[in-house]
């Protein structure tokens, strides 16, 4: 349990180091993450016997389901907000995460198959786990459609409602690889009793890969509201200009 | 090195997605700049009139 908690503390001290930063320092630190953990995974981390080599795919896969829960947690936390203030910085947060979250969803999806190939020996099975991180993905690919270009409160309202239902798909998933015999194997990171199922040199490099995807979704996030933000401020000042010329 | 081309594809599958993701973003957040930029002058010259 403690375990759980360090980690809960170490994902949420992201938002307050990306307050601090600047784009180019932020974008220097995420790089050289990224690289460490690239020379971690191939150079230090130990090769898995059983699964042999495929299973540094492990690294990137789960950093990037720990990600796409992150960026939906944040979608249904500023969906709330955007219901209860109605401010349009919540919905820019929202709309922002949900389009990153669905890109790291896709990841997740392409390189879970790849790793359950060889495995499995299967591309996919339609087990819970698997079916349910579709679902999520297909009800964030159904929130971003709803948010096409314009930007309209009725639907922005709409897709607050999707993007907080949607999220209950999140501890779905959690509880199914948890508790439902799947094809999915169980969490290896924190086990029950708050034991974890890696080695020490395996651990340091998934804690390293994290934190580079992490750096990454707020580098994202950073430049994707920067285009909601500009393209707000195109149809305000378009808006201006048309009356201005009609006047 | 079995299944060496699994990890392979995975890795640069993750890497190509995340590279056109961010340069999408990129070239987009410019081209709206420099709209903004052009859409800001244009209104200046408006209200100078």
């Amino acid at each position: 349990m403690q375990k759980w908690w360090t980690i809960m503390l170490f994902v949420m001290a992201f938002p307050c180091i990306y307050l601090c930063m600047n784009r180019v320092f932020h974008a220097t630190v995420m790089c050289i993450t990224m690289n460490v953990a690239i020379m971690l995974i191939f150079l230090y981390a130990p090769t898995e016997k059983m699964q042999g080599i495929v299973q540094k795919i492990f690294y990137f896969h789960v950093s990037s389901a720990i990600t796409m829960f992150f960026a939906f947690f944040l979608v249904c936390v500023a969906s709330i907000m955007y219901l209860w203030k109605n401010s349009d910085w919540w919905d820019t947060i929202a709309l922002s995460a949900a389009e990153i979250g669905v890109v790291f969803c896709t990841l997740v999806l392409i390189t879970g198959p790849l790793w359950a190939r060889p495995i499995w020996g299967t591309w996919w099975s339609w087990d819970p786990t698997l079916t349910l991180t579709l679902v999520l993905w297909l009800i964030y690919v159904a929130y971003l459609m709803l948010r096409i270009e314009t930007y309209d409160p009725k639907r922005a309202r709409f897709a607050a409602i999707l993007g907080i239902i949607g999220f209950v798909d999140v501890p779905l998933i959690r509880w199914s690889v948890e508790k439902w015999r799947t094809l999915h194997p169980k969490p290896v990171l924190i086990q029950e009793g708050g034991t974890t199922g890696l080695t020490s040199a395996m651990l340091l490099t998934f804690l390293v890969c994290l934190v580079a995807f992490l750096l990454l979704f707020f580098y994202l996030l950073r430049e994707r509201m920067s285009v909601v933000q500009s393209r707000h401020a195109l149809e305000v000042l378009r808006h201006d200009i048309d009356e201005l010329c009609v006047g | 090195m079995k299944n060496f081309w699994y990890l392979f594809a995975a890795y640069s599958i993750i890497w190509t997605a995340l590279c056109v993701y961010m340069i999408r973003l990129s070239q987009k957040n410019k081209e709206l700049q420099v709209e903004l930029r052009n859409l800001r002058a244009q209104l200046e010259r408006i209200l100078t009139k």
